[in-house]
């Protein structure tokens, strides 16, 4: 239980830099995902709080000490690994207990205390076989097992789902929401998943190219993406995203087709200006099959063909033909459509965004 | 013998059974054979004069034998303990290079190059009393004003005859163990970091249930060649002085050879084979539990 500060964190493998003085603060007991495309340097941030990887510059607070210096050992940190990482030659409880072992700890307390995790987790039955001997979900039940255990000041989580299969990885999904919500430990928890993030974190850190894009709860950085990067990151199908040219209140776009400029950004765009439009499938529907948030004055409605649908059930994501290329829009309360035929599209304004088309950042 | 036919498969191995029988079946049978005969090389005809177990009982009853056979375990023991331990060290080092690791490899394998006939014939000149290079680099340093008669004196020639063991051979210990740390996962060594352990406990717990099994490997394989060890003691001290490095097969040869006894020599043989399929299954087994204990799938 304590809170983490990265200031100006720097990571350069000779003379490449990966992580790029990135700041950063985690309350204690927040969950935080830190969250991107491979190679954005979010693993070497974990691993760098971790201990596992040397800082080259800046500080990383734990607690109130500057941990720079300090080996993993020294942080009281549990790290669960994206292979689980378990010893093959321990059994499940030597597993759990082997920090407390390492410590010091009396057999006695050891026990106490693994029965304890086990009991959380649901691993009493499997306490004594080997990992060899337990299917993918349960190995990384002993992984967070062996991280609870030593009742950390922090909990690292390195992808920790990527090696599931899907339904099992939304199963262990609500096991660590809960888990979070039992131990009431600081959690920082990597993935390159979004919906993990979303669905985990008290706030998600977006991270690209060694930089933080973005930090804010799950609903800040859905609803008010800061950069267009964030916007086609987060949310799934991604939203549409179309470059266009400000022309007197309308949205040129390349193709010779057009939108009015959404209200909220009227004041903010001139005339000239390069932008990028975005939109959610959510927010692109046909029309009587979607909802507008409120302002009915905001939807625009325009016959679109429609190129292929994918019934997913209780929706079907639409894709259609506009500005020369596909768009994807959710249709709720679906009805069959026709590869070709032209249906009446709503497009609610109020809920799009505009971007700067050449730094990408939102013109909120 | 009409319907007396070869099956496809049989009829295509018939060609390597047929070598195979000839260059090593025979050969044993007729070792073997020969074990229960006085056969001398120098009289032809004894080898048709069958005398049972009597060889055998004579073996085991010789002193001599007993002797050269306690002493091979003692060597065997003493090297692979101590190419164990160096090879490890060597393994771990070379492992921790981040620079010209394969030219380390290269040059760690040097050892196993050379002709153990030649490796003999240096550690004898290097050993020597007068002119080695050992007696002379001791007095340079001023460790010793003494002549040291390394390959004279009982003792100091089988501890010889160890360092020459162990400089031409800890490289198989290192390249199989070096086999090991590359093929380890590095997650449980980071794990065992953040639970805490130090570098030390780390290797304890970790990483050396990992390498194990290719110790056991390394194990089997140099015990084989220790237990059969041969060249480097016949070209260094030839058994001697007085007996006092004379080893199993060092023996064996002195028997079949110089005593023209190939029946006692081949019943030697027998049960100094006997000795090197005990320590080989004694590692496999240890190797089978090793490796069920990380859950190797290989």
């Amino acid at each position: 239980m304590a809170p983490v500060t990265l200031r100006k964190l720097v990571k350069r493998y000779g003379a490449l830099e990966v992580v790029h003085g990135i700041d950063l603060e985690v309350k204690d007991r927040e969950f935080i995902a830190l969250v991107g495309p491979s190679g954005c340097g979010k693993s070497t941030t974990l691993r760098m709080i971790a201990g596992l990887e040397d800082i080259s510059g800046g500080e990383i607070e734990i607690g109130d000490r500057v941990v720079n210096d300090l080996p993993p050992r020294a942080r009281n940190i549990s790290m669960v690994f994206q292979s689980y990482a378990l010893y093959p030659h321990m059994t499940v409880a030597e597993n759990m207990g082997f920090s407390l072992k390492i410590a010091g700890q009396s057999a006695d307390e050891i026990r106490k205390r693994v029965v304890e995790a086990a009991a959380i987790l649901d691993l009493g039955p499997l306490l004594e076989r080997r990992p060899s001997q337990l299917s993918g979900g349960q190995r990384q039940r002993v992984a967070m097992g062996r991280a609870i255990v030593r009742n950390p000041d922090v909990f690292l989580f390195d992808e920790p789902l990527s090696n599931l299969d899907a339904k099992l990885r939304t199963q262990v999904r609500t096991e660590i929401k809960r888990l979070h919500a039992k131990v009431k430990s600081t959690m920082i928890y990597v993935t390159h998943d979004q919906v993990e993030a979303m669905t985990l974190s008290d706030r998600i850190v977006i991270m690209r190219d060694g930089y933080i894009e973005q930090i804010g709860t799950p609903e800040e950085v859905f609803q008010r993406p800061a950069s267009k990067f964030v916007a086609g990151f987060i949310g799934s199908p991604p939203m549409n995203l179309e470059d266009a040219v400000v022309d007197n209140g309308r949205l040129m776009f390349a193709g010779g087709q057009s939108l009015p400029v959404p209200p909220r950004f009227l004041e903010k765009v001139t005339t000239g200006q390069k932008v990028t439009f975005g939109i959610r499938p959510d927010d692109v529907y046909p029309t009587g099959h979607g909802l507008h948030s409120g302002d009915a004055s905001a939807v625009h409605a325009m016959a679109l063909p429609v190129v292929i649908t994918e019934p997913l059930g209780n929706e079907t994501l639409v894709f259609i033909t506009f500005t020369g290329r596909d768009w994807v829009s959710r249709m709720l309360n679906p009805r069959p459509l026709k590869t070709g035929e032209t249906v009446e599209m709503s497009f609610d304004l109020s809920q799009a965004h505009l971007f700067d088309a050449a730094t990408g950042v939102s013109l909120r | 013998m009409k319907n007396f036919k070869l099956s496809a498969p049989t009829l295509l191995l018939l060609p390597a059974i047929v070598v195979l029988a000839a260059v090593i079946v025979l050969p044993l049978l007729f070792s073997f054979y020969s074990s229960f005969t006085p056969f001398r090389l120098t009289k032809p005809d004894t080898l048709w004069l069958f005398v049972g177990f009597r060889n055998y009982i004579t073996a085991l009853t010789s002193v001599d034998f007993w002797i050269a056979f306690g002493r091979t375990v003692l060597l065997l023991t003493i090297a692979l303990n101590a190419e164990m331990l160096l090879g490890l060290g060597l393994a771990m080092l070379v492992n921790k290079a981040t620079m010209g690791q394969r030219v380390l490899r290269t040059l760690m394998l040097f050892p196993m190059m050379f002709s153990p006939v030649l490796v003999g014939f240096q550690f004898k000149f290097m050993f020597n009393d007068n002119v080695g290079f050992v007696n002379n680099a001791l007095q340079s340093l001023g460790i010793t004003d003494r002549a040291i008669p390394w390959l004279i004196d009982g003792n100091l020639a089988l501890f010889s005859i160890i360092v020459a063991e162990i400089w031409s051979s800890t490289s198989v210990f290192a390249i199989l163990i070096l086999a090991g740390l590359l093929a380890m996962p590095k997650d449980p060594v980071e794990a065992a970091h953040v639970d805490g352990c130090t570098p030390w406990q780390t290797f304890r717990y970790v990483t050396w249930p990992y390498l194990m099994p290719f110790a056991y490997i390394a194990m089997t394989i140099r015990s084989l060649d220790v237990a059969r060890a041969y060249d480097i003691v016949k070209i260094m001290t030839d058994g001697g002085p007085a007996k006092r490095t004379e080893l199993l097969w060092t023996l064996i040869g002195r028997t079949a050879y110089s005593d023209a006894r190939m029946g006692l020599a081949n019943a030697m043989a027998y049960i100094a084979i006997l000795l090197s399929i005990l320590f080989t299954v004694y590692f496999f087994r240890k190797l089978a539990a090793a490796r069920q204990q990380i859950g190797a799938e290989w």
